[in-house]
Parts: C-alpha cells; structure tokens; sequence
C-alpha cells in the first residue's frame, strides 16, 4: 500500500518533469532559432545604416565598428551636394519628387484599373471569363524584356522617351495581374446577398462598387497600396531605359549614376549607403504603419491560391 | 514662377488624366454597343469592366510580344530599317561546337574551332571536352541564371518553410516576427544589392568578420566578387536574404489554414512529429508551396537589378535579363536581343509548364476543382 | 465629376500651351562624360562663352555614368542634347544618319578657326568624314609618347634615349634595366610595361602594316609588315626580361608602377600626368622607330564634338558648336589643329607640360588615327576578342602569321556588311 501510494506518487511528480523540461529545451531551440533569423535579418540592414554614419577613413578600418564614432549624419546632404557637383539639378527635392510623382501616379493608376477589373471578373457571368482570367495570370509569365525593344520603339514613335509617360498612365491598363488576382480573391469572399439588396433598391453597378465593394475591400486596397507604393518606389528597369536626362531621375536609377560617376573609382560607401538607406527609409515607414493589414491581405491571396 | 520643373511633370499628368477619361468613354461605348446588340446586361457589364485590362492586354502583351517576334528575325539598329535575315540570329545563337580535348593540359582555344568561345569544359581522366559557341556570353549567361534558379529556388523554399515551422510553435510576440521577418523583401532591392556588394567587397564586413579563420587556416581573404567561382554565392546570399522571410510569413499562413482535428486524428493514429509533417502538413501546405514555387522560379529568372550593380567576370556570363538589355540598348543589335528575349520567354514557359504537370503529383487540393 | 475632370484637363492643357509659348533665349545644351573636376573646368570656359555671345546660352549637362548608352537611346529616341563629345570609336556613330552633316554650316567659317576644316590634321578629321561630310570637330589628339624615369636610367648607368631611336635600342635598354634591385631573387624593376595598353597599331603602322586598308575593303594582317609589327609588340608584353606580369601589374597597378618607380619606360597619352609626380625626374620622347622603316608613327587618342541631328537650332547649335570646340583646344592637350601644333600654345593650354612640350609637338607631326567606319565596333570587337587578345594573354599556341589568315576571313566579313 505505502509503496503503491509512493510509487504513484512518485509517477505523480516525476512523471511531467521530463516533459516539462523537454518542452523547455525546445523552447529555448525555439527562440534561439528565431533569434538568428533575427540577425541574419538585422546585421546587414544596421550595418547600412552605420556604413551611411561613417567618416570615409571609417569604411576601411581592420577593426569592426558598428556603432560609428564619430557617427556622420552630415553624410545624408553631402551625398546630395556631390550629385549637385556634377549636375546643379540633381537636389534631394527634385529626385525625391520625380520619384514620388511617378510612383504616386502608377499606384493609384494601378488600384483603381485592378480593382474595376478584379470586379467585372468576379462579379459577373460571361462567355469566355474563365479563360480571359487565365490568359490575365499566364501572363505573369512573360520575361519584362522581351517587351522592352517594341515597347521603347512605340514611346519613341509617340515622342514620348524621356518623359514619365511610359512609367505612368500605363498602369491604368491594370498591368498587375497578380493585384487583379489578389482583389478578385477577395471580392469572391463577399456574399452576394449584399449587392443583391443594392440591386433591389435600384442601385447602379458604378454605385454598388463605389459604394458598398469599397469599403469592403479597403483591407485589400491597403495591402496592394503597400505592394504597388513598394513595386513602383523601386522601379529601376523602367526609369533607366526610359529617362535620360539625369535630373529627371527617380531615387533609384540616381543611386546608380553615383554609383557610375562619382563612386567608380574609389567606392564611396558611406554615402551610397545614405542614399540606400533614405531610399528604404519612406517604404519601411509605411510598412510598419501599415504591417497589420498588409501582412493579412497578401496571405489571402497566398492561402487560396 | 519655377514652370521648369514642373514642365517635366504637366504633360504626363495632362495625358494621364486624357487616358483615364479615354479609358472611361471607351467602356461605355463597349457596354452600349454590347447591349444594343442584345447582350445581356449582367454579361455586358462583365465584359466592360474588364476592357482596361482587355485594351493593355492587346497593347501591352500581343501587339510588342508579336513586334518582339518579328523583330528576332530582323538586324535591326534602332537607326536604319530593320532588315529581315531569317533564321540567321537564331542559328548564331545555336550554332555550337564539341570539340575533344586531346590531354587535359590542352587549351580550349586550341581545341576549338577560330570564332568559337568556350562555354563548358569537361575534364575526363586525362582528355574531356569542351563546349564551345559563336554566341558563348549568351551560354554562359543562360548557365549562371539557370544555376541561380537551381540553388535559390529550392533554398529558398526549404528556409522559409523551416522559419515558418518555427513560427507555427505558439511563439510569443508572433506580431513582431512577422514584421521583422518581412523587412528584407520590403526594402529596395537597388539598396539590398549595393549594401551586399559592400559587405562582400574585398575589405567588406564579410572578410572583417572572418579573418581570425583565414589567418587559422593561412589563406588570404577571397575576392568574392571578382573570382569567377565565387560570385554566385554573392548572388545567392542576396537572393536568400530578400526573400526567405517574407516566403515564411507566407507560408506561415498556410500553416495556420491547416485545421486543427487532422493533427488530433494523426494523434490518434499515434503518428509521431515527423510521420505528421510529412502526411498532414506537407500535403495541407503543398498548394502554397506549389504558388511559390511557380512565382520564386519566374522571379530567379529575371534577375535584373543585381547583375546592373554588380560587375560579373566575363568567363561566369551575367544574368540573361541584363545580357539582353545590354545587346538591345548598349550594342543595338535589336534583332539579336528579340531573338534571345524569345528563347527566354520559350524557356520561362517550359519551365513553368514542367511544374505545372508535375503538381498533379505532389500538389493536394482539398475539395480539389470546388473553385473556379 | 466628368465636367470637373474635363475643365482640370482644359486648364492644364492651357498652363502648358502658354508656358510652352514664352519666349526664351535658346538654350544649346552640350552633354559630356566629364567628371566633378572636368566639368567645373568646363563649366568656366562655358561661362565666358555665354558671356559674349546673343542668342543662345549653352548649358552643360554631363553624364559621368553609363555615357555612351544613354547617348544612344537618346539619339534614337530624339531627345537628348543638342552637342555631345565622341570619342574616336563612338565617332562610328557618323554612319548611322543621327548626326548633323556640318560642312554646309562650317562653310563659311574664318580660316585658322575652330570651324576651318582644312586646319585640321586629316588623318583626325577623317574620323569624323563620312561620304565626304564632316560630322565633328575634333577638340584632342593626344599622340602616345614615351615616358621614361631618369633615376632608373642614371642608377643602372644607362643613357637616356636620343631622337632617332630604334626598337633595337629600346628592346636593349628595357632588358638591362629589368633588375632584381634588392638581390631577393625576385625582379622589382622593369624596362617597360604593357598590359594591352599601348595599342599595337603603332608597332604595325611602323613596320608598314595596315589593320584595315584605306578603301575599307580589306583587312591585311596576314601581310608580313603586320605580323612584323605585332610580333614585336606581343614580345613588350608579359616578358619576364623586360616587363612585369599580368599578376603583378593587377596587384600593383598599371601607371601606378611607373609612379612608384618600378617602371624605367612607359607608353602613355601626351596629356598624362606621368611627368608630374613629386620628386620624379621623368623625360618624355617620341615612340622608338622601327629600325628597318626608319618611320616613327604613333597612335593618336582623339575625340570630338557632334551636333545631334535632331538638335531644333541647328544654326545656334553651329555656332555653339565652334565656339566651344575653339574654347576647348585652348584647354585640352593636344589641340588637332595644325596651326596651333606650337610649343607656345601647347604651354599656354597646360604650363606643367613646359618642360616635354617639344618633344609632344614633334609626335603630333607624326601622330595617326584609327581608321574609323561606320561597323568599326563590331571589326574592332572581332580584332580584340579573335586575335588581340588570344595572342596577349597566351590563349592559343597558333603564331601570328597562322592566327591573321585565320581571322583575316572575319574581320573582311565586317567590311563587307
């Protein structure tokens, strides 16, 4: 009897401990794994940003400093007074605007043409829909370079190189299948019942989508802003085939002709990473306002595709 | 008054807005003409809202993709009239040689037929082979990109997965993660690429951090971007970084859609940790894992950005995106970047449709063909 | 909605009509790929011409990074600058109908100016003749001479080289000069360096050679003067008793080896700052002469100034044109035209190059072009990529002679398209 109560009791204590502890090892496994994801993904990133702080006699030093000393935020306008040595135009404004300006212009051009497209595909019956769907998301596959040689031979027939035409207005053609495809997710996820009562109270389509598919899909419209802000914010390819004239350059393609003129000799890091890292600055901005709906809408897209 | 400045930004705008009010009576003349002529209006409204798409489609894609073919059988300057030659470009690029290495001592130059470069050499014992092409920078850039492909789409993949996993373990602060994690595919990849291009460069971080082993080991610090059997691990490593965050984040959502009762009836069956990632969740997460698959193979193709800000060495090649728009817009040989812009969009399509047949084998669809 | 977007477009179709309308003075922009310190150079000269003249104000807009490329794409697509610099091998440009012909609007130009023709030396100026138009106005022709370190020179007890010097000489010279100078077994001082860099041209035009006949239909060199010319040029390069490695001068530097004194001869452009290194006592001579020939030719580096074809005011664009090409060969050495081939303007453009000025002028008498056509490119590239550069890196175990026949077939098909 005592040694029944014993061993049960013993098996009472002991019996958790293993797991218990087996459950925190893996714990700490756990965190230890994520907290070298953690680094893997930070290193680089503080390292540009205290390679942008640092003195040119810094950059080569044997010893590894990532906290500069002394740290040089004067970097961030002297690499604009160096862009303005060689062309007085190049200002920090003037790139910092033609960036917005093209990227402001697709982004909306993009929303507004995907969202009505992504409309007509999920909203309404017609003969052929399904295979126009496809052919939109087949496209996906097509290599950007193998429209590049006509499609610089059709701006250049309508006078339109150097100008920010061509990275601009075409986004209303709704050039990104994969937001149609990412809007058509989610309006396929509203009930009809809804549109239904609209139609009955004499609603028009321009009406229902204006106002009841709006604000259902503003979490979407959200996360494909952030997409779109991120995918035309970066655009290199377009700007440097298109734009010639050098004050008419976005941040991106300015990054590179630093690092063509002034930088192609001696690099000089501390300032190319001041530009690299005022060109992240505004887009990591907005990611973190924007994290919670942008991280959802994107899985959306993923989780039923 | 600065009008200079803003004389740049004007006209776009004007045209913009022309486009748009364009776009706008275009639609309605579509759904007017769709339904005097008796279409039904759910049907003819369909079809009018999708006609933005619709008229890019037919610009954007149709109309420069059959130009694009039309022009890859043509010389063309971009200043004198394109002049057709046929099959000429194609057969250029094709036109490759194998030639025997009669020891292994023996140059490939040598062995090679005049006009012909090397693209591969095969060491066997004491001879080989050797490959060698008129058009080699065209092999040899096809080779690094199909190799990139090769390491960091399966890499990538088997990463992203793995921190998926890991954040499927009821992690604190689960938020903060995702967010951190998702940063890198956030940033600029002109940004990402030059600050990996520092790191990597001689007297980078990269070098600084290792040089107590070099000094171990007695070897000088590796030149990673100019040695031609280094530099693909630069690549690499900037590829993994930008992407295997933001894929877990992804994936990590496909894990989370996984219903909780198939883990409890494995349970049940008395399936250990591995028999039920393999039967529960790699069949469950196999449709997302198939979408990145598809999206990360299409993307390790088009390289672009990477190969502008880094020099390769010749005898690596460099990424086929930037040979083609080098050969178009550096040399103006028009005709030769269609013909090879078409060869890689050939290729794209092979590839794609390689894995599109091989997910019947191994991509689970639960209530498979219930969508549309 | 409509009606307000319909009166926005109305308005600011209206703010650009007006503002497009205004009368301005013309501007005549001229794109360069000159750096920082070369465009505040040129900024100065641009200055005092916008001083002087009425009617037009010239604006620089250079282009440091990725010049040429973007001078393509801009020419093609017709927008752009309305002058660009070109040097010799962009100048192929010339065929492609993108540039302005200038030999109407040169016509009447006074003699002895930046715009008079004739006072250039043709062989330059055929760089920029095509099917007898002009299409540039040379502003550099820089002939190679050869730099050489006295100390090295005075230290080995060897004599400096005389005018009248043959490859003989220099071969001799060079060799004893390649010393091992601190007895450890390994050399540390060469006669002379070449990596590529001087162009065999020289060699080959001395020895009677010629790398593309003068009608443009044939390509020689398989003729014995060529294979003559680039055999001793290939002897220069990568030989252990006279010149560095390609190891070594990828480690230590090019020109940067003749600076730091390890180099006794160098070839080098005549505007090159070989000659004004600190505490270096450096004599400048022309090339050595082929000792058979006697003929002392050298390679002249030259550039010019093109007007864009789709310029708006060709005639501003003209004038602008001579203006800044007058104001450059008062700045840049050495000026292509014959009647400023003096020591006097040579030192006037740049007092530092006093002392080696004779020596500069006597090579420009002596200086030739490359033979430029319209797909010069793709011969060029064929020249470097077939048999220049197998033969300089050791790629291939074929002669000379055996390699020309070979190539010779390739580079006439360039010809010919």
């Amino acid at each position: 009897m005592t040694t029944a109560t014993a061993r049960q009791r013993d098996s009472l204590i002991e019996q958790p401990q293993p797991s218990q502890r087996r459950f925190q090892i893996r714990r700490i496994i756990i965190y230890a794994l994520l907290l070298l994801g953690a680094a893997i993904v930070l290193i680089p990133f503080l390292w540009m940003i205290s390679t942008s702080l640092k003195t040119e006699d810094q950059l080569f030093t044997r010893q590894i400093q990532l906290i500069p000393n002394p740290a040089v935020p004067m970097n961030y306008v002297r690499v604009w007074e160096q862009l303005q040595s060689i062309n007085p135009n190049m200002t920090f404004w003037r790139i910092l605007g033609n960036t917005l300006f093209i990227t402001l212009l697709a982004m909306f051009g993009e929303i507004l043409s995907a969202s009505i497209v992504a409309y007509g595909f999920s909203r309404f019956n017609f003969r052929g829909r399904n295979l126009l769907f496809a052919l939109m998301l087949a496209t996906v596959m097509i290599p950007g370079i193998v429209t590049r040689v006509p499609g610089f031979l059709v701006w250049r027939q309508l006078g339109l190189l150097d100008t920010y035409d061509p990275l601009t207005w075409p986004s209303l053609f709704a050039w990104g299948p994969l937001y149609v495809f990412l809007l058509r997710q989610f309006f396929l996820s509203i009930p009809r019942e809804i549109e239904e009562a609209a139609i009955m109270d004499g609603a028009n389509v321009i009406q229902i989508y204006v106002y009841i598919m709006i604000p259902l899909i503003k979490p979407i419209l959200l996360a494909i802003g952030v997409l779109a802000f991120q995918a035309n914010w970066n655009n290199f390819q377009g700007p440097l085939l298109y734009l010639s004239t050098p004050e008419k350059f976005p941040l991106a393609v300015a990054l590179r002709f630093f690092d063509q003129s002034l930088s192609k000799e001696a690099p000089q890091w501390h300032y190319m990473m001041a530009m690299a890292t005022m060109m992240a600055l505004p887009i990591l901005i907005i990611y973190f306002l924007a994290q919670k709906q942008f991280l959802e809408g994107i899985n959306v897209g993923a989780v039923k595709g | 008054m600065n009008l200079g400045v803003l004389g740049t930004y004007l006209p776009t705008l004007a045209r913009y807005v022309a486009v748009m009010v364009g776009i706008a009576v275009i639609m309605l003349i579509a759904y007017r003409v769709q339904r005097f002529l008796g279409v039904k209006q759910e049907a003819a409204t369909g079809r009018t809202l999708i006609m933005p798409w619709l008229i890019g489609f037919l610009i954007f894609n149709v109309f420069t993709i059959g130009s694009s073919l039309y022009l890859s059988f043509t010389e063309y300057n971009l200043f004198r009239a394109p002049e057709w030659v046929g099959f000429d470009n194609f057969s250029e690029i094709f036109d490759l040689q194998i030639a025997p290495l009669e020891s292994a001592a023996q140059r490939s130059s040598d062995a090679l037929p005049p006009r012909y470069d090397e693209v591969q050499r095969v060491t066997l014992g004491d001879g080989g082979f050797v490959i060698g092409a008129r058009m080699e920078e065209f092999w040899r850039s096809l080779r690094l990109t199909l190799l990139y492909a090769v390491l960091t789409v399966p890499l990538g993949i088997v990463a992203s997965l793995g921190v998926a996993l890991l954040l499927n373990q009821k992690v604190r602060l689960l938020g903060f993660w995702r967010v951190l994690y998702y940063m890198p595919a956030i940033l600029p990849s002109i940004a990402t690429i030059l600050l990996w291009r520092w790191i990597f460069s001689g007297s980078g971080l990269l070098n600084g951090l290792f040089a107590p082993f070099y000094r171990a080991a007695g070897i000088a610090a590796p030149s990673w971007l100019t040695n031609p059997d280094l530099v693909l691990i630069v690549f690499v490593v900037f590829s993994l970084w930008g992407v295997f965050g933001a894929n877990s984040v992804i994936l990590l959502a496909g894990l989370k859609g996984i219903p909780q009762e198939l883990y409890e009836a494995a349970d049940i069956d008395g399936a250990d940790e591995w028999a039920k990632f393999r039967n529960v969740t790699l069949p469950m997460l196999s449709p997302s894992l198939f979408y990145n698959l598809v999206t990360s193979t299409i993307a390790a193709l088009q390289v672009f950005e990477a190969a502008a800000f880094i020099d390769i060495p010749d005898s690596v090649g460099t990424f086929l995106n930037w040979l083609i728009y080098q050969e178009a817009f550096n040399f103006r040989n028009m005709g030769m970047a269609s013909a090879m812009a078409w060869i890689m969009l050939l290729l794209i399509l092979a590839l794609t449709a390689l894995v599109f047949r091989s997910s019947s084998a191994w991509v689970f669809y639960q209530g498979a063909k219930d969508a549309n | 909605m409509k009606r307000v977007l319909f009166l926005f477009l109305v308005a600011i179709l209206l703010t650009v009509t007006i503002s497009a309308g205004a009368q301005e003075p013309v501007t005549i922009t001229i794109s360069t790929w000159a750096g920082v310190d070369e465009a505040a150079e040129l900024q100065v000269l641009i200055d005092e011409i916008n001083a002087e003249v009425t009617g037009y104000q010239i604006v620089h807009q250079p282009i440091p990074g990725d010049y040429f490329p973007t001078v393509q794409t801009q020419l093609a697509g017709g927008t752009g600058a309305d002058l660009y610099w070109l040097d010799q091998n962009q100048m192929a440009i010339k065929s492609e109908g993108v540039l302005m012909p200038l030999t109407e609007c040169l016509a009447d130009s006074e003699p002895e100016t930046a715009g008079d023709v004739n006072d250039y030396y043709p062989g330059i100026l055929a760089v920029n003749e095509y099917e007898g138009d002009v299409y540039g106005l040379p502003w550099i022709a820089q002939p190679v001479v050869l730099y050489y370190n006295r100390a090295i020179f005075d230290a080995a007890d060897v004599a400096y080289p005389e005018a009248g010097w043959t490859w003989d000489d220099f071969m001799a010279m060079g060799m004893e000069l390649t010393q091992d100078t601190d007895a450890d077994g390994e050399i540390d001082q060469w006669g002379f360096t070449n990596n590529g860099w001087p162009p065999p041209f020289i060699f080959v035009w001395q020895a009677g050679g010629e790398a593309i006949s003068a009608d443009f239909t044939t390509s020689p060199i398989d003729s014995p003067e060529f294979v003559e010319g680039f055999e001793f040029y290939l002897s220069t390069a990568y030989n252990p008793e006279l010149s560095p490695s390609r190891e070594v001068i990828s480690e230590q530097g090019f020109g940067e080896m003749f600076k730091a004194g390890s180099i006794a001869m160098f070839m080098g452009g005549a505007a090159d700052d070989l000659d004004r290194v600190d505490g270096m006592d450096v004599g400048v001579i022309h090339v050595p002469a082929n000792p058979t020939t006697g003929d002392i030719t050298t390679f002249a580096w030259n550039a010019s100034t093109v007007v864009n074809g789709n310029t708006a005011n060709p005639e501003e664009a003209c004038d602008a044109l001579v203006q800044i090409t007058e104001a450059i060969q008062g700045w840049k050495i050495v000026s292509p035209r014959i009647s400023q081939a003096t020591v006097e303007h040579l030192v006037e453009s740049e007092p530092r190059k006093e002392p080696n000025a004779e020596a500069i002028i006597a090579a420009a008498g002596d200086m030739r072009a490359l033979p430029i056509f319209g797909n010069y490119s793709r011969w060029d590239a064929t020249f470097w990529s077939e048999f220049w550069g197998p033969l300089l890196n050791n790629e291939t175990d074929l002669s000379v002679a055996e390699l020309a026949a070979e190539v010779r077939v390739d580079l006439e098909e360039t010809l010919s398209d």
